[in-house]
Order: C-alpha cells, then structure tokens, then sequence
C-alpha cells in the first residue's frame, strides 16, 4: 500500500506543469539544468526556479535525439535531444534558459547541439577532471563566480550572503530528509520501497523546492509513525540487490521493472539519478567558493576519473553503502556508449569480489529488444545470491 | 647480408606477395640529400638511411614493403622526395631509438593525439601518442606479412578490450603499455574534449599489471570558451607545471622556465614550417605530392610523430625545399588524377585510404584532426606556462561549434576543397556527437558537399567506408 505522503508527492508532481506556467505568466524566471556538477542552490539563491531536466525510457525520443546528435551517443543525451525536438515535455517548455556542467563530455555536446539546433539559451559550467586538485578549487569557484554573474544578468538580481544562505540551508534540510527517509527503505520490513523512494527523488527535480521540504518531512513523519526508527538489519533470506552504474533517470523502469517482478529487492544505489548527489554535501558558508568547495568534495561521479585506486572516493562510498545497506550483489547497470561508468564495469567487479560482493554488469540501452535476455541474467544473478544467502557462502 | 623477401606465402589468402623495393636509379641523389640530426646531437646520413631501407628493413618488416593498395599505410611511391624515406627510416627504427633514448634517461609518457608535446619534451622526456605507441610495440616484431602484422595488432586491441571494455577505442596504449612490450613511465595525456576515451582509458592504467611502475597523470584541459578565460588559462598552466614536475620527479632534474621556453621556440619552428608547407601545397594548381606524402608533412610540425622532435624537424626543414621546388615547376604527381576531386577530412582518428582515394579520382587535402595544434603558435615572450596554457587552450578543434566551424571553413577555403568527409570511429563519442552539427555548418557558410561516415575499424567496415568515400568523389568530381 502507497503511504498517503507518497500520494500527495505524486499528486504534486502531476500539478507541477500547469503550476510553473502559472509562475511564468506572474513573471517567474525558469532554469531547466543537467549535470552532476551545477549546484541548485545558486540558481535558486537568485530567485530562480531550478528544474532538474531529462528523462529517459523512451525509444521514440532516443531516435529523434539521434537525428541531431549521434547514434553513437548515450541513450540518455539521446533522448534529452529528443526532448527538445519533440517540444512538448512540459519542463523544457517552461525554462527560460538552460545550464549543463562538463561533468560527462556528453552533457557538454548535448549542450551544443540544443544550442544550436533549438536556438535555446545556453550556460555551461566548466568541471574540472582533477577535481581533486587543489588548483581546481580555485578553477571551479572561478567557474562558479563566471556562471552566477550570468544568471545575475538574466536573472536581474544580485547574489546576496543571505539569500545563498537561506538556500543552502534549504537544500541542507532536503538532503538530510531524503538520507533519513532512503534509510527506511532498507529496513527488514519497510513500509516504503527503494523504488518509491527513488521516484520520490526524482520528484524533486522539478517541484517547488520548499514545498518539497514541506513533503519530504511529512513523509518523513509518516514513516516515524509507522515505523519507529529506520534499523537496518539485513533480511537474511533476501537478495539484497545494490544497483550502481550510469543515470537511470525519470522515466526509465526497465531494469527496476524486471528486478521487481522477479522478486529482487533493491536496497541502496550509488546513481547520481539516486542516492549519491544528497551524500555528505558540507557547504561550510555561504559563500561561492565555499559551494565549490562542497560540490568538488562530494562523492565523484563517473566522468570525472580518478586515477589511484587504492584512494578513490567513489569506490570507497559504493562499498561503504554495499556494507550500510547490507546488499548481497550489484546489479552494474550501464548505457551503451557510456565510457564513464562502462570502462569501470570490470573493475569494479574485481574489487567487489574481494570482498565477496557478486556484480552483474547489464549494458543496455531503452529499447525492449533485449528485455528477454536481462531478465534471464538477473533471475540467474538473484537465485544465485540467494542461494549464497541461505548457504551462507560469502559476504 | 640479409635478403630481401621477393615472394613470401600469405597464409589467410593463400597468394604470393610481391613487396616493393626502392629503385636503384635514386639512390645516387637520395644519398647527397641531408643528414638526419637527433636530439642527441647524433646524426644518421642519407646514405645509412639508404642502406637501411633496402637491405634492413625488408628483411625486419616486410609488412611495411606490402605493395597491396588496400593497405593505408603503404610505402609512398613517390620516391623522389626525400623526406618520405626519412620519414619511413625513423618509423621502421622506432625501437632501436626509443630503447636507446629511454637508456640515455628520458622518461616515456603516453600521450593523445592532436596536442602539443613541448612541455613534455622540455622536461627531457619522449611523449608518445597512441600511433607511435603502437608502432614502438610492432617494430619489436620481425619478419611479419602484412596479414600477420594486422593479425597481432588486432590481438593486442583484444586485451584492452577484455581489461577494460569492448567499448574501448583509444585504451591510452593500454594493452602495450600494461604488457610491458612498450616501457612507458609516465601515461600523462590532454585530456581535451577531442577525445571521449582517453581520460577514462587512463584511469584504466591504475588497475593494470604495471600499475605500480607507471605514473598517471591528466594534464586537464577546460572547457568552454576557455581561451577566452584568464582562470581556466591559469588552471591549465598549473596542470602543466605538474606535469613537468612529475616528468622531473623521473628524470632528477629540475626544468627551469627557460627550457620550456626553449623547447617551445623549436616546436614553434616546426609549426610554422608545416603551416608553410600546406600553404604551399594549396597554392599549387596540381597537388605536389601525394595524398599519404601530404598528411605526413602536415603532421610533422606536431614534432611528436617520431619521438624525437629534432629529427622531425630535420626531415621537415628539407622538405620545405623539395615542395617550393614541385610547385615552382608545376610538378605533376605520379597517381593523382587531373583535376582530382579535393576533399577535406573531419572527425577523428580515422582516415580513408590515400591511395584508393587517388584511384578513384580524388585527393585528401587536407584534415582538422592533428592539424589545428600544428597552426596554433604559441606566443614567445611573456611566461611561458602562460603562453603555452593560452595557445594549448585555443586550438580551433577545441572550440565551441560556431568557432570551430569558422576554422574548418578557413582551411577548406585555403584548400580549395570541392567536398568534406566527416569520419569517425564507433564508439568516439564526442566527435560523433558534433558531427552533424559541424557538417550542417560547414555546408551553410562554404556551401561544399559534405558527407558523414562511421568506421567500426573492421576490415568488411572499411571497405564499406572505402565504398561510401569513392562515392562521394564521384559525386563531387
Ligand atoms: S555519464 Fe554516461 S549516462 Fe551520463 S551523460 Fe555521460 S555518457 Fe550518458
Ligand atoms: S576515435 Fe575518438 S575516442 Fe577514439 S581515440 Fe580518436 S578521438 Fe578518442
């Protein structure tokens, strides 16, 4: 049963579209984003309404996109083209202007190409790849003070401390009542599932921020209510599944679909689509520098390598999360054409095996063609894991 | 005395193989010609070069000495000039000079393609791109047939495949350099939104067998209007102060200013010699040369094809000579068509066969891809870091669209280009990416013809490529 603070979410969620071109005609000014490395909260400190774009899931779109970008190009910049040709996803139609970071390469052509095609107004912020280098703090916050003065511009307002403090603040308040209410899914009998929580998530993408606080909290409560505090402790009969790898974003339930319906429970993700962008964000003041700071410290996304193993911030966070979320196996999903996540699929799996963590690396793409054949590697995959489970072999 | 294969079995076709050989009838003036100097203050003569290619190298490559058509890389026909046996003496002794000059103490770092390498090599180290890397691990092996060489080279891509990712097209020499068969110390490469492996393919490195012995570095290179933006120039110069720290980390010694300076003065001449050069050969009413000859020199003023700059630029000072001259007399090349239809190569990494291309009433004039670094001459006065960070970060290929778009029309202009190939490799993601756009943009503002073509980098595929390309000529012809 759907717990009544999910419903309202979704209910919100549906009313969002009208609501935002009601904010528009009342001179409301709309920034639809992509990337891992834009921090929402400048963008909102300005009077701004940040909107998190891009969906995935959809065949259609992907062909279309195609047309101006590759077919050679992950599914998910594919079908973000497509959106913008097919001109009716109701978010890109609401923005008034449009930022992507260089986190992934492809997020940075998808820019060029929608600025080019669709005549759209476009901000790009540049992402350091030595992100972990002290000259790129300097480099990002420079990069941060250069797209802020734009957005200034666009916006016709100035950036004030206490403005951006309020919004970190806000922000701080919504990642800690996701990392709250992500625990409950974990538990042994949850009233919320990973899944849920997931779309609830990605709800936030695109509704009013402080109204999204208001509901996460009141999630938050209900579960209390129900649940009492979230323990994680691990089912031992479950196949506790852990899914890693590139962006399942809005609108993609292929591969959470065939786990569902073959009784795997997924418990924890490191999806920058997920979890992982709410993880251990510490904006010290408000402050642009300080907001560099903070997003260069986060846990590293795929694109952005790192090139010492045994010190690697990501692999460190998956199997701390493997561990706090008591998963049993890593479902490694990745897009074709996805170098970032696809180059570290083999990797990883040798580092999960040492620490007795099975992984199944899925390469897919939306299409339905090769539903059949997922299905059968993950039905293998979990009556493995569960066989190991009730043998108590490994992990 | 060694001797030289005449008929050597092709095990997969079953045919006998005739192999070329240079012609008796030049070597007279072939040995008068220049000396080739080295880097360290070595020299070779025209004469040993000669005895080399005619004795030595048969024997060691008789692949090289394929005189099959559908082999790109064939040796070039147009024995008369003489930076071509040059060129071909110092990729057929890619081992020996590397070994040697890795013993003198020069570290060897991989690096990509289509950047400057005077950094690294003010730092006394040998930077090698993916092609030179490949062809230091295949002279190690001798007395191959063009079949087997191909054979092996497929091999050794299987392994960075199965490290990696079967996705993988540039592996950052992975499967060379984590065997061992290429020493390198440092893999440090750009990481410029060219290429949408090399980054990643680096990170691949710090799982590998040799992971403890070779260093790994990104010399990171930003994006957006970066040319434009004091900070990302002076983020760009720090990464490549790291780096020549870390090449000095190797080597024991300390690179002061002045030897960046002085390293970027010589590739500086090599540049400008190439831009010279291509100048020249546009300007000609008949195309002085070969296709294959063309893009050779062109992409000597990267001083980096070698792993010696000062030989490159050796063979590139005497070049310039022999092309003036071909121009001067209106110079008719052997294989190239009159009124050869003139197209212009984008895209990356890959390329059609010259001289098929030639066959089928066409010639490649020119290419973006390792060409825009070539033009971009950096500043000499001032700091050097800067300057270099300054130049580094405006190469046109690296440009947003519009302004890329600008550069690619220049040259095709320059070129006098009747038609435009857009090439690129499965899975390189950021040149097919744009590959529409800067066609869409090239046909807008220099109204050419323009076609787009993916090589999946198999051999059916590239007879397909080969097929489509020949088309075009005819269309533009
Ligand atoms: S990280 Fe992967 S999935 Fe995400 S945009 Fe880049 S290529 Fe696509
Ligand atoms: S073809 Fe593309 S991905 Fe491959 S090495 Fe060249 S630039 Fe990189």
């Amino acid at each position: 049963m759907t717990l009544k603070s999910v419903d309202v979410i979704l209910k919100r969620l549906a009313e969002r579209p009208a609501e935002l071109a009601a904010a528009r005609a009342a001179g409301a000014k709309v920034v639809g984003f992509q990337g891992y490395s834009l921090p929402e909260e400048l963008i909102h400190a300005l009077g701004l309404i940040p909107l998190r774009i891009g969906l995935g899931g959809s065949d259609r779109l992907v062909e279309l996109g195609g047309r101006y970008i590759s077919t050679k190009n992950c599914v998910y910049v594919r079908e973000t083209v497509g959106l913008f040709a097919d001109d009716t996803d109701p978010y890109i139609n609401n923005s008034d202007i449009f930022a992507f970071d260089a986190t992934c390469l492809q997020t940075f052509r998808t820019a060029e190409v929608v600025q080019y095609y669709f005549k759209k107004n476009v901000l790009i912020v540049g992402v350091p790849r030595n992100f972990y280098l002290e000259e790129a703090e300097t480099y990002f916050t420079a990069e941060l003070r250069h797209f802020v003065s734009r957005l200034e511009e666009f916006a016709g307002a100035k950036l004030s401390f206490e403005k951006l403090a309020d919004s970190i603040a806000l922000y701080d308040q919504i990642r800690d009542e996701i990392l709250a209410i992500y625990e409950y899914q974990a538990t042994a009998r949850p009233l919320i599932s990973w899944e849920e929580v997931f779309d609830v998530i990605q709800a936030g993408y695109v509704l009013d921020r402080r109204d999204y606080l208001g509901l996460l909290q009141a999630l938050h409560d209900e579960l209390a209510a129900g649940q009492g505090a979230a323990v994680i402790a691990g089912a031992d009969d479950e196949a506790r599944i852990f899914i890693s790898g590139s962006v399942i974003p809005p609108g993609d339930k292929k591969l959470i679909s065939i786990i569902d319906q073959l009784g795997g429970r997924v418990v924890g993700d490191d999806l920058w689509s997920g979890l992982i962008p709410y993880v251990e964000v510490d904006i010290k003041e408000p402050t642009i520098a300080a907001v560099a700071w903070a997003y260069l410290h986060r846990t590293p996304h795929g694109a952005l390598p790192y090139l010492d193993l045994a010190t690697d911030g990501r692999i460190a966070r998956l199997k701390s999360l493997i561990g706090k979320f008591k998963a049993n196996g890593v479902i490694y999903h990745t897009l074709r054409y996805c170098d970032p996540y696809t180059f570290k699929a083999k990797e990883t799996k040798d580092i999960l095996e040492n620490i007795g963590i099975p992984l199944l690396e899925l390469h897919t793409e939306y299409a339905g063609s090769d539903v059949e054949a997922i299905r059968t590697r993950v039905e293998a995959f979990i009556e493995m894991i569960k066989l190991k489970t009730e043998t108590g072999v490994a992990a | 005395m060694n001797e030289i294969p005449r008929h050597i079995q092709l095990s997969s076709v079953g045919s006998e193989q005739e192999y070329f050989r240079y012609p008796e009838d030049i070597r007279e003036e072939f040995i008068q010609t220049d000396d080739i100097e080295f880097r360290d203050g070595s020299r070779v003569t025209a004469a040993e070069v000669w005895e080399y290619l005619t004795t030595v190298g048969p024997v060691k490559f008789p692949n090289l000495y394929d005189t099959s058509n559908l082999f790109t890389g064939r040796l070039s026909r147009d024995v008369t000039l003489p930076f071509t046996l040059k060129h071909n003496y110092l990729l057929m002794t890619m081992h020996e000079r590397m070994t040697k000059a890795k013993a003198q103490g020069h570290p060897i770092v991989f690096v990509q393609g289509g950047q400057s390498v005077d950094p690294y090599y003010a730092a006394g180290a040998i930077a090698l791109r993916p092609a030179s890397t490949g062809i230091w691990a295949r002279r190690q092996r001798e007395g191959l047939t063009r079949n087997q060489d191909e054979l092996e080279g497929q091999q050794d891509k299987q392994k960075a495949y199965n490290a990696i990712s079967f996705e993988v097209c540039n592996s950052a020499g992975y499967e060379h350099i984590q065997e061992g068969n290429v020493p390198a110390d440092m893999v440090a490469p750009y990481t410029a939104l060219r290429c949408s492996d090399v980054s990643y393919g680096t990170e691949a490195h710090r799982h590998g067998p040799r992971s403890d012995q070779v260093k790994l570095l990104l010399v990171d290179y930003p994006l957006d209007h970066q040319k434009d933006k004091d900070w990302a120039i002076r983020y760009f110069a720090d990464n490549v102060r790291r780096l020549i720290k870390n090449i000095d980390g190797l080597t024991g010694r300390t690179t002061t200013e002045d030897d960046l300076a002085r390293e970027i003065k010589l590739h500086n001449e090599g540049r400008r010699l190439s831009v010279e050069i291509a100048d020249l050969w546009w300007s000609a009413i008949d195309p002085p040369t070969n296709g294959k000859d063309r893009r050779d020199l062109f992409q000597l003023g990267g001083m980096e094809v070698h792993g010696d700059p000062v030989a490159s630029l050796s063979i590139l000072r005497e070049a310039k000579g022999y092309i003036e001259r071909r121009v001067r007399d209106g110079h008719k090349t052997k294989g190239v068509q009159d009124n050869a239809a003139r197209l212009f190569v984008c895209g990356s990494c890959v390329f059609p066969n010259d001289y098929r291309c030639e066959e089928a009433g066409g010639i490649i004039v020119g290419n973006d891809n390792h060409w825009s670094d070539i033009t971009t001459i950096i500043n000499e006065s001032g700091d050097p870091y800067y300057e270099l960070a300054k130049g580094v970060l405006s190469y046109p290929y690296e440009q947003p669209l519009p302004e890329r778009a600008k550069w690619t029309v220049e040259q095709i202009k320059k070129s006098r280009t009747d038609g435009v190939l857009f090439l690129y490799k499965w899975g390189c993601n950021t040149q097919s990416a744009i590959a529409r756009l800067l066609v869409d943009e090239i046909k807008a503002q220099a109204g050419v013809p323009t076609i787009i073509i993916e090589d999946d980098m198999t051999r059916t595929q590239t007879e397909q490529l080969q097929n489509r390309v020949n088309a075009f000529i005819e269309m533009v012809s």
